[in-house]
């Protein structure tokens, strides 16, 4: 009986045995805990403490809203975002055209570039950490010799902050750099001959010619930095832990601060909600115009 | 001439300046496996007398062994699950027109874009209450809420591509289309499945905060005992490198190898 | 095969033949040193240990993940100190443990060094065993202050004789006056981790004041006296002043290095890393420290107490094997070979037994020191109050803001926090 149940799935509608598995699993581990973690966080509820666990309402998300850290937090994560990722475009950018021409070993070059890309993101906090350490930090080391006088790079949180950025640009300007290449590879050498012919300067090449037939790729690389720019953890959270102060404690590390120290389960919640929304907004967006663009 | 000859040299010269900047960090990360902490501790970090003082350290740990063990197991396992789910439902995208295809299609391309932090914190508790904490099971689980939507996704074009005329064929021989799928699609959308396996794989492998949260002492994985490194007091940063340098090996690997598909497998079918 | 078990049963009086119990502990010296010994242990009793170390700044969070109201993994857990109030109503009170079949109950007033047990108490009950004697101790450079040259030359500076700071206006005088022999007088804990926290509450109990009372049964009331609290960090900023390069963002092994490298002359320590210092390999000025309590402030002399106590969780459903393992961790005869491997005893017998005062100079260090020993503030919320008071202090002591802006931001900061959990 069953099985002859399960055939008739299979005939007549193929597309439930094709797309149900999928679909059932994604309810499971990211539907159904996107809904547990909407509704934990209209109550309060401590980890430990089970007899403090209460409805609240919206008071989690209220709260939210007058908390400075949170603020602050949220602050940061877009500083970190609007820092990092226009400065690899340009970087991934210029490196794209520099290399895109032959000579001996550029292949090699162009290969070994994209190593960075694929650090584990811990062994880079982590390494970015020792490099960095004042009395025996390879950087630290250098920019002694260069006369930079010795310091504590991830204890100030001007230059905290900014290490973080820069570990992250080390580690994905080539991603971009990777995307934009294989975008120039594919511009016609005709077109650049043309404006050669022209008499056009370079910026001229770049501003009226490269960049518009780059737009597409620029948005996909973009895009896919975005989305794991909105997610970063670890990195931070192996390098800095957050500090000092608060000066790199980004919205993701001030969330698993609130679940995973404070205990504040509920009010975790809340803002993972929130990082949630912000994080698709922008991505719904950036995906409607892209594939629009496509269909264009 | 000699113009040209002046500015090809510079490019060269400043390619290869780039190139050293870029692998500056992952040298150290090398170097350091080969030498002892207190080496690392005290003095010039451009001091270099190998030893294997500490992978010999890290072979000796039985935390070591079981973080790698665990790290493997989570990663073929997960990308086992999320392949075979995932590829039919990729297939079923491509290939069949269905009411709500495209918001199917969307929600799976959307559901990547879900910070882990927000998800991390429902599935912790979901896991506490039916005691799978610190289990594998949880973190296979755990990696397939990002591994599945994105091997949908990089396998979209792949379905995409094949032409009708195989299936037709095929329908014509008496296939169903469960056969088809089997039979037909997968194996001509082998490289795809190929470059998905290896792209989910490394994206288990590097995971990190699942790991965290969900693991304790039995499951963790091997970016967290990288992590266990830094200590209660000294950092044995010797130690750390030369995990870190074996966690490194398989991604590498896998980078040079598959050099052509790195866009596909970076981009996981968002195309511009 | 049953038959020759249950001979062996009784010919070792094993009483929990088959029981296992599951430890959970913070992970340093001390425990390593216990768990090298748990085979003798398994042999005498029949229970089998399975001990868990991890690092202590994970301790809570496992706990939180492992131990309720209704079920443990765990059949004893270590809690630090300043964590009992959060978690203290998880675990059976003190005076409820059973009576050990093999080693007997620890007495905690009799046995233990005075103020140790403080650290375990909580709601009207001791919550659990105190398993050691942690508090800082205070490190101090004998050579130098025998140094003939120095003595003469420090006479003639300051007026009086060069000696161990008995207060921190010495301790700057010393330092100040070392400084032009290229030795760093302090060394201060400024990492972004809880031992900041810990100097702060060391530097405002000198001088008198603290952060929060507890008013009533569930009431929390912040009581840090601005002027003095503005008075321990701008010392506590004077004496940065003679710390070694690096001292904004000095951790454990900074200060171990620089401490062992012969640069420093002062500093805290707690038990379990003075070991370390005591390490002819590591150290360079093994055998020429001096170890006591910490020089006093204009009102007393404090040490930061953080001792560990091990708790039994209330649905722990091996409570006598736990128990018989917590009183065979402290007992005497167990102690004396811990000690020999590294342990730091709460026992005051062991502590002060004339055989290790030798070996281990800073065991009197550590009975002297928990005379003056003070707790951090003790209250649910306490990761929250720590973060406030760490983060607030390090701003005023590197110098972001000024003391006076620090400590306003810690009296508001706390205040904030009692607001949010309606104390």
């Amino acid at each position: 009986m069953v099985t002859k149940k399960e055939k008739r799935i299979g005939e007549k509608s193929p597309v439930l045995y094709f797309i149900l598995p999928a679909i059932i699993l994604v309810a499971v581990i990211l539907i159904f805990p996107l809904l547990f973690a909407l509704g934990i966080s209209f109550f309060n509820w401590d980890l430990i403490d089970e007899s403090a666990r209460g409805f609240i309402g919206f008071s989690n998300f209220v709260n939210i809203f007058k908390d400075k850290s949170f603020w602050n937090a949220l602050f940061l994560q877009l500083g970190f975002i609007f820092i990092a990722i226009p400065i690899e475009t340009v970087i991934g950018f210029f490196v794209a055209m520099l290399l895109n021409r032959e000579f001996k070993g550029v292949k090699v070059i162009r290969s070994l570039l994209l190593l960075p890309v694929f650090v584990l993101p811990v062994l880079s906090g982590l390494t970015w950490r020792l490099m960095l350490q004042p009395e025996y930090g390879a950087i630290s080391f250098l920019l002694t010799k260069i006369g930079v006088s010795q310091t504590t790079w991830l204890a100030k949180p001007t230059t905290a902050y900014a290490a973080v950025i820069i570990q992250d640009i080390w580690r994905m300007w080539p991603f971009m750099f990777m995307f934009l290449y294989s975008g120039l590879i594919n511009i016609p050498p005709s077109l650049i001959e043309a404006a050669d012919l022209d008499g056009a300067g370079f910026w001229d090449k770049v501003f009226k010619i490269i960049l518009p037939l780059l737009k597409p790729t620029f948005t996909t690389a973009i895009l896919l930095r975005l989305i794991d720019a909105l997610r970063i953890f670890s990195e931070v959270f192996v390098m800095t832990e957050g500090g000092p102060g608060n000066a790199t404690t980004l919205l993701s590390l001030y969330i698993y601060k609130q679940a995973f120290r404070y205990f504040n389960i509920g009010y975790a919640s809340a803002m993972g909600i929130i990082l949630t929304i912000i994080s698709l907004t922008i991505a719904i967006f950036l995906v409607r115009k892209n594939m629009m663009m496509e269909s264009a | 001439m000699k113009r040209k000859k002046i500015k090809k040299a510079i490019i060269i010269i400043v390619s290869i300046l780039i190139l050293i900047v870029e692998l500056f960090p992952i040298l150290i990360i090398v170097l350091n496996g080969f030498k002892r902490d207190i080496d690392i501790w005290s003095g010039n970090p451009f001091s270099f007398k190998p030893t294997l003082q500490s992978y010999k350290k890290i072979f000796q740990r039985s935390d070591v062994w079981l973080g790698l063990k665990n790290s493997i197991l989570v990663g073929l396992i997960s990308t086992i699950i999320s392949l075979i789910v995932g590829a039919m439902a990729s297939y079923a995208i491509a290939r069949f027109d269905f009411k709500y295809r495209e918001t199917v299609a969307y929600s799976f391309l959307v559901s990547r874009m879900i910070p882990q932090i927000s998800l991390a914190i429902p599935l912790f508790m979901m896991f506490r209450f039916i005691n799978l904490i610190d289990t594998l099971p949880a973190l296979i689980f755990a990696h397939m809420s990002f591994n599945i939507p994105y091997v949908v996704w990089v396998l979209l074009p792949f379905f995409s591509d094949v032409p009708k005329e195989y299936e037709e064929a095929a329908l014509v021989d008496g296939c169903d289309k469960k056969k088809i799928f089997w039979k037909i699609f997968l194996p001509l959308v082998a490289p795809g499945v190929v470059v998905a396996g290896v792209f989910t794989f490394m994206m288990s492998w590097n995971e990190f905060l699942y790991a965290l949260v969900l693991t304790s002492s039995q499951a963790k994985t091997a970016p967290v005992v990288i992590n266990g490194f830094m200590g209660q007091y000294a950092p044995l940063w010797g130690q750390l490198a030369a995990a870190g340098t074996i966690m490194l090996i398989p991604n590498f690997v896998i980078t040079l190898l598959f050099q052509r598909y790195l866009i596909e497998g970076m981009s996981g079918g968002i195309k511009g | 095969m049953i038959l020759v078990l249950l001979v062996s049963t009784f010919l070792f009086s094993q009483p929990y033949k088959g029981s296992t119990i599951k430890v959970l502990v913070w992970d340093d010296a001390l425990t390593v040193a216990v768990e090298s010994m748990i085979k003798q242990f398994e042999n005498e009793t029949g229970i089998k240990v399975v001990f868990e170390r991890i690092p202590s700044g994970s301790i809570l969070e496992k706990l939180a993940l492992s131990v309720s109201g209704s079920k443990a993994d765990y059949d004893l857990v270590s809690v630090d100190e300043p964590f009992v109030p959060q978690v203290g109503n998880l675990f059976m009170p003190y005076s409820a443990w059973p009576e050990g079949k093999i080693y007997s109950k620890i007495d905690l007033e009799r046995d233990l060094i005075p103020g140790v047990a403080e650290g375990s108490f909580w709601n009207g009950e001791y919550r659990g065993l105190p398993i050691n004697g942690n508090v800082y101790v205070w490190l101090t450079r004998k050579d130098i202050v025998n140094n003939e040259q120095y003595k003469k030359e420090f006479m003639q500076k300051y007026g009086y004789e060069l000696d161990i700071p008995q207060t921190f206006d010495q301790l700057l005088d010393i330092s100040e006056y070392l400084s032009t022999k290229g030795i760093y007088g302090f060394a201060p804990f400024t990492k972004n981790a809880e031992g900041a926290t810990c100097e702060a509450i060391f530097m405002f109990e000198s001088y008198g004041t603290n952060v929060l009372v507890q008013v009533g049964e569930h009431d929390f009331e912040v009581v840090l006296d601005k002027e003095k609290a503005v008075e321990a960090l701008k010392m506590y900023k004077e004496l940065c002043k003679f710390a070694p390069p690096g001292w904004e963002d000095m951790g454990h092994s900074e200060r171990i290095a620089a401490f062992n490298q012969g640069k420093v002359f002062s500093m805290f320590q707690w038990p379990a890393i003075v070991p370390d210092h005591e390490n002819k390999d590591q150290s360079v000025v093994a055998g020429k420290i001096y170890y006591g309590a910490p020089p006093a402030g204009p009102a007393k002399r404090a040490a930061i107490r953080g001792t560990w106590m091990l708790g039994i969780p209330n649905a722990s459903k091996n409570k006598e094997a736990a128990a018989e393992f917590a009183y065979w961790w402290s007992s005497y005869e167990a102690g004396k070979e811990l000690v020999k491997v590294g342990m730091t005893p709460a026992r005051t017998d062991l502590l002060l037994d004339p055989k290790y005062v030798e070996q281990k100079p800073y065991f009197v260090g550590i009975f002297n020191s928990m005379r003056y020993s003070v707790s951090r503030p003790r209250i649910e919320k306490y990761a929250e109050v720590s973060d406030v008071i760490k983060v607030n202090w390090l701003a005023g002591v590197t110098g972001r803001v000024t003391p006076e802006v620090a400590i306003d931001n810690i009296i508001k900061g706390v205040n904030e926090v009692l607001e949010k959990y309606g104390y």
